[in-house]
């Protein structure tokens, strides 16, 4: 294929990440692989912010980046983090061992071979969640068009983590919601029980439902559904033996 | 401008942070924006119809409760297809639907119902009643002023139930809401009455709803009141 056929079918793979179920460990993984067979980097890694905000190393285009990388982290210094803390890009600096802006990070990497790099943040408007890192294994500088087409791809799969993490959290408020109100609904349930076996009102229910739970530290859901089961010993309610369920 | 509608009706809702809203105010923003008789949105959960988040007026409340009981009905429909569902003649339909549930929303007033599904993303809450006393469509511009109004209200419920303590409803979400509890108090006397499970006695008391031709809700009260004896 040729170059623009390849970016063309990357830009369409990443775009599919939108509308359809993916890993982020793989999305990551094929973005970093990109950069290196298409864009003509000599290796790639990324990274994403944790919940607490620390720097993890998720995806890698070769075993020596996944370990330049971690150095990186480890060193708290390297083109990766500052992309990440200013949320913008890194332009493309000339590793010299022992000097420059990462002067440990430089050491380690040109014994790995790699004699520039340049790094791009993960970011959508004002929220940086992560950064994508290319490193060359030449003197110059990233083409420029090699550079817009990075920038592409680290914005689609930017949104694409974003729009996952999103939806991800939208499906657990949704089923704590369901739970909440079942959970309601079975306390209703068995007020409605203890009113007709005691024959008491359903204050009185409520109230006898609840103190049984306290007094024997239980949660009050878990009485309310042993009640329905007919699995609770019958002194919550009433003295007369449990009715027959269908 | 269709570009200056998500502003305008977030103007409209007022200048506070969303967590002070209430779903009362939501359902009335939808009606006045919208331009129509009446609002109310109807809340789903696991699949199953829990009751209102809120109504704007006694015919709005009857839309609501209808569906409750009959389980039909226009938002059940918009909830279940994931599509907006319009009627703009509910005297004179062109394909007729909702046979137990026409008759009643006619008789109450209700000309045209237009029912939006509650959504964020893949996740599915409900739906946006509205209905009008006269028969006719929405504007183009209404339409889409009811679908941002849906996209709000549903974006609301997840933000105000992610706040909410841990294995409780969110208290803004009750406020106004009915979610029926009075149907489960009954549903429980009732199965001691019969000495059934509450799963078998909602059943009957469906049951003797409609058969009776009565409101759930009403028939749950007077088991409750023990006027009603199964």
């Amino acid at each position: 294929m040729t170059r623009e056929a390849d970016v063309v079918q990357s830009l369409v793979d990443l775009a599919d990440t939108l509308v359809a179920d993916y890993d982020v460990v793989d999305l990551l993984t094929g973005l970093a692989d990109r950069c290196v067979t298409i864009l003509g980097a000599a290796a790639a890694g990324v990274m994403l912010a944790s919940p607490s905000g620390d720097l993890r190393l998720v995806a890698s285009s070769s075993e020596t980046m996944r370990v330049l990388e971690l150095f990186e982290l480890q060193a708290e210094e390297g083109p990766c983090l500052d992309a990440f803390r200013t949320g913008e890009r890194v332009e493309h600096e000339h590793l010299r061992a022992g000097s420059g802006r990462w002067p440990r990070f430089a050491t380690v990497a040109i014994e790995a071979g790699f004699h520039s790099a340049f790094a791009l943040p993960m970011r959508l408007r004002d929220t940086t969640i992560g950064a994508l890192n290319l490193v060359s294994d030449q003197d110059t500088p990233m083409d420029e068009a090699d550079a817009l087409v990075a920038r592409a791809f680290a914005d689609l799969a930017t949104i694409s983590v974003i729009q996952q993490r999103a939806a991800a959290e939208s499906q657990r408020v949704n089923e704590q919601l369901s739970h909440a109100l079942n959970s309601r609904i079975v306390i209703e349930q068995a007020k409605g029980i203890v009113f007709e076996r005691a024959g008491i009102d359903m204050a009185e229910a409520f109230s006898r439902l609840r103190n049984y739970a306290r007094a024997h530290n239980l949660r009050l859901t878990d009485v309310a559904q042993a009640t329905i089961d007919g699995t609770l010993e019958p002194h919550v309610s009433t003295d007369t033996p449990r009715t027959t369920r269908s | 401008m269709p570009s200056d509608r998500v502003p305008r009706i977030l103007a409209d809702l007022s200048a506070e942070d969303h967590g002070e809203w209430s779903s009362a105010r939501l359902c009335e923003v939808a009606r006045d924006v919208v331009g129509v008789s009446g609002a109310g949105v109807m809340l789903m959960s696991g699949e199953i119809p829990r009751g209102s988040l809120c109504t704007t007026n006694e015919v709005s409340n009857l839309i609501e409760e209808l569906q409750y009981t009959l389980g039909e009905g226009p938002c059940m429909d918009a909830y279940d297809q994931n599509r907006v569902v319009v009627e703009s003649d509910l005297a004179d339909p062109g394909v007729p639907r909702w046979p137990a549930f026409t008759p009643q929303a006619v008789a109450a007033g209700v000309r045209a119902v237009f029912a939006f599904p509650l959504q964020v993303g893949a996740v599915r809450l409900g739906a946006l009643d509205l209905y009008r006393d006269g028969p006719g469509a929405l504007t183009d511009e209404q339409h889409g002023d009811a679908m941002v109004l849906a996209d709000v209200i549903a974006q609301w419920v997840l933000d105000v139930q992610a706040q909410a303590p841990e294995g409780a409803v969110a208290d803004q979400l009750e406020h106004d809401a009915d979610f029926h509890y009075v149907v489960h108090n009954a549903a429980g006397v009732v199965s001691v009455q019969l000495g059934v499970s509450v799963t078998e006695a909602l059943i009957r008391l469906r049951a003797y709803a409609f058969s009776h031709d009565r409101r759930l809700r009403e028939v749950a009260e007077d088991v409750v009141a023990r006027r009603l004896r199964f």
